[in-house]
């Protein structure tokens, strides 16, 4: 097991990913330069399909975090409400 | 190292309390959700080269229904009936002090869990509690979510927390004058009863999850995140001993607190000339036990005809051991790591990678108003979850594999 290579290559990531999210952030807190970024409410045809879930049905979610959690040392990442697909 | 403990109860206030006006105060109730009545039965088989193994059958019953103004309640059940034999004592495998015997036992738990949801076009809010209860357990747990959609539905910024006031049963060690004195628990017939040599010890549990998804484009989906949770209390498994020396066999000793972090980023993505989407996540993760993992998971679905629904899943874990771990071997021969010793799997350093596919069939009336359902659902999923353990000595080292067989049934008005 390379742990110690894998996390701080993974530290790494996670510094670029943040660096990423700040200026995502950045350009979506501007609101002219927001609609740059708006994906249009006749464009979310695929997104309202169920496949593009990121989360499981809640039912099938829990069975599998109920699992998992009991077989792994780590939690965490199975996501909070919403979704990010504004279907509503 | 460990952090100064966070004040979770002004953490979750200071970032709940806006998105929850924000969620009360936004435009006017959206369109209700629909009302849906779910079951579901998994059935877990862990097999043991050794004894019989491990097997879990477990029931789900869920029910959910808008009661109008973007109010729903929801309701459900669920039960873990679990059988099969486990070593008493953790040791070594093999060799002349192997321990091999193993105890053969029985569970039964519930959990009954009910909530509420507010849901507004741009924002929402949810809150539930749960209880469940075993032999020798016993769990109160209440939930909060927020979510807030921002700029057109192009971002949602969402939270939840939830704190559990658990009750675990052990054996009564105040006598104890070191850890290497404790006993172990060796039956649950006198739990929560009023007993000398029975104790009930408490253990706290606060999660704070946050998310922003983002819709980057009209086939993608984006989203990161971070978890934090901490544990404060007992820990241990109170009918496991661990052979420390080659002499004592004292009850399991593992901290009384711990803190987890995480952060993940999910994505999925639309493939519609195939009818067919992929979801991947990533997680790392790090604690206070100096355990660390990486993990990926990816799910590709895809549409086949009009009724069927295909999905194939691959999954990765990796983690290095607890600071605290040490195999039965070396339990034996070293004695343990510090003042702590555990026989825990899953504080060892260990891999495990699941291979599966769900096959859904959707049924959905063409003309809904003549129908009395707007969507059926039943499915079947098959995982082989494979573990990968350091050593022969190491914890279940015995049980390398687990089948997942899962069927549920869903209705929709």
């Amino acid at each position: 097991m390379h742990s110690a290579s894998i996390f701080s290559r993974g530290k790494r990531l996670v510094r670029r990913l943040a660096l990423v999210a700040i200026a995502a952030a950045a350009v979506a807190s501007n609101g002219c330069a927001a609609s740059k970024w708006t994906v249009r409410p006749h464009q979310r045809e695929l997104l309202a399909d169920r496949i593009m879930s990121l989360d499981a049905i809640g039912q099938e979610q829990a069975a599998e975090q109920h699992i998992l959690e009991n077989r792994e040392g780590a939690v965490g990442g199975n996501g909070t409400a919403g979704g990010g697909c504004g279907c509503n | 190292m460990q952090l100064r403990r966070p004040t979770f109860g002004t953490l979750a206030a200071t970032v709940f309390v806006p998105l929850a006006v924000l969620a009360l105060s936004a435009a006017p109730a959206r369109a209700d959700d629909p009302t849906e009545a779910s079951a579901r039965l998994t059935f877990f088989r862990e097999p043991s080269t050794d004894n019989k193994g491990i097997t879990v059958i477990h029931p789900q019953v869920d029910a959910a229904s808008p009661i109008g103004g973007g109010l729903g309640i929801a309701a459900g059940w669920e039960a873990d009936a679990v059988s099969g034999a486990t070593p008493a004592v953790f040791g070594p495998h093999v060799g002349v002090d192997a321990i091999t015997s193993a105890t053969q036992f029985h569970d039964f738990r519930q959990q009954v869990h009910g909530g509420f949801t507010y849901n507004r076009p741009d924002a929402g809010i949810g809150a539930s509690y749960a209880y469940g209860w075993e032999n020798d357990y016993k769990s109160h747990s209440l939930s909060a979510t927020a979510r807030d959609d921002l700029y057109d539905h192009n971002f949602t910024l969402a939270l939840s927390y939830s704190h559990n006031w658990d009750s675990v049963c052990d054996y009564n060690n105040s006598a104890a004058v070191t850890p290497a004195d404790l006993h172990p628990l060796t039956s649950s017939a006198h739990c929560f009863k009023t007993d000398p040599y029975i104790a009930t010890k408490p253990l706290a549990i606060d999660a704070l999850e946050t998310s922003l998804s983002w819709t980057m484009t009209p086939r993608l989906v984006v989203q990161g995140g971070g978890t934090i949770q901490v544990l404060d209390g007992f820990q241990s498994n109170p009918y496991r001993s661990v052979l420390v020396g080659s002499i004592r066999e004292p009850q399991e000793h593992e901290p009384t607190y711990r803190q987890r972090y995480a952060v993940f980023a999910r994505a999925a993505y639309a493939f519609p000339q195939w009818r067919a989407s992929g979801v991947g996540m990533a997680r790392l993760y790090e604690d206070s036990w100096e355990v660390q993992a990486v993990t990926g998971d990816v799910v590709v679905n895809k549409y086949l005809g009009p009724v069927m629904l295909l999905s194939l899943r691959g999954h990765y874990h990796l983690q290095s051991g607890a600071s605290f771990y040490r195999n039965g071997e070396a339990y034996r021969v070293l004695g343990p790591a510090g003042q702590y010793w555990t026989g825990d799997r899953e504080l060892s350093p260990m891999s495990n990678y699941l291979v599966g596919g769900r096959m859904a069939f959707l049924r959905r009336p063409q003309q809904e108003r003549s129908s009395w359902f707007a969507e059926m659902e039943a499915d079947v999923k098959y995982e082989l979850l494979v573990y990968h353990v350091d050593s022969v000595d190491a914890p279940n080292a015995d049980r390398p594999y687990a089948h997942i067989l899962q069927a549920s049934f869903a209705l929709r008005f």
